[in-house]
């Protein structure tokens, strides 16, 4: 069931980063100021973007699991914050690779911008043990549901937060009229946010899939009263 | 073919500054997790896998027992 539709959205994800990367590479403008390095805000800032809606993606169907009291949207919660937290990490190496080929320096602590963000995936990495430490498969969803709508209500907020403070390290690429960005650098720009997305969605239906064979199969040896085998993460919800 | 090959050669080179390694960097630690998560991936569906060739099995061995069963049961009653 949760791998239909996989197939054409996995060659969608690879023809779209085929695309995306071809232009970063070949067309997107060497940036006056930064060089060749910028090409690192092509990777960077989807990562940090699609990461940051994916956590709100999984306070949105947390909603849905507790309006509806249905185990599937705890499932789509959990896998949806799971992903975004793997995103996230790859949005905060690369940000430090480029913040040392820019600034000279791996982390910048008066940055709000980066601060806010390594705030954002602190909360979340904590997701993992605050649902571990409930046995009752019940309490865990709702409180799991609970914690991701909360959390994502943080992210707009706090992205707002860093927005009306002042920086003068961080670059605003989408401070001024127009974007900010040049209209090729744009269109670049866009053409690597979707083929993030993209990429999300792949491996969120993915993941999916993969929970949804683990519960198949779980049922299976029930029914045939067999060994349930080795215990497998009590805190992953399975799909039934 | 050509065209791409001749496109590929005639764009400019990775700058081998400081810039372009910090490129490479990024872009090969993105590859990197990629291939993590698709190796841990992997690994779970292979023990899925297992896991359903161990049940095949079961129902293919209780399938068995149970013909053998039926066919006593004829032979008792014949």
């Amino acid at each position: 069931m949760y791998g239909k539709g996989l197939r054409p959205l996995s060659i969608a994800t690879v023809v779209m980063f085929a695309i995306s990367l071809s232009l970063v590479f070949f067309y997107a403008p060497i940036e006056a100021d930064q060089g060749f390095l910028q090409k690192i805000f092509y990777l960077h800032v989807p990562l940090a973007i699609v990461s940051l809606c994916g956590f709100v993606v999984g306070g949105i169907f947390a909603i849905l699991h507790l309006r509806r009291d249905e185990p599937r949207w705890d499932a789509y919660s959990y896998v949806a914050i799971h992903i975004s937290v793997i995103f996230a990490v790859g949005g905060l190496i690369t940000g430090s690779i480029w913040a040392k080929g820019s600034w000279g320096h791996w982390w910048v602590w008066n940055e709000p911008t980066l601060v806010s963000f390594l705030i954002v995936f602190l909360l979340y990495a904590t997701y993992y043990p605050f649902r571990y430490a409930i046995e009752d498969r019940q309490r865990q969803a709702r409180y799991a549901s609970v914690f991701a709508i909360a959390a994502g209500a943080f992210v707009p907020l706090n992205f707002l937060a860093v927005r009306m403070s002042e920086s003068l390290v961080h670059p605003r690429v989408f401070a001024t009229a127009g974007g900010g960005l040049p209209g090729s650098m744009m269109l670049v720009f866009l053409c690597s946010i979707v083929s993030m997305a993209l990429l999300w969605t792949t491996l969120v239906k993915f993941e999916l899939s993969a929970k949804s064979a683990q519960g198949q199969l779980k049922r299976l040896r029930r029914a045939l009263d067999a060994p349930t085998g080795p215990p497998t993460s009590r805190i992953a919800p399975e799909v039934q | 073919m050509t065209a791409l090959f001749g496109w590929i050669v005639a764009a400019p080179d990775i700058p081998n500054d400081v810039g372009g390694k910090y490129v490479a960097g990024a872009y090969i630690v993105f590859v990197v997790l990629l291939l993590i998560y698709v190796a841990i991936m992997g690994m779970k569906l292979a023990r899925i896998e297992r896991g359903l060739r161990e049940v095949a099995e079961l129902a293919e061995a209780r399938k068995d027992e149970a013909a053998v069963a039926e066919t006593a049961r004829a032979e008792v009653k014949s």
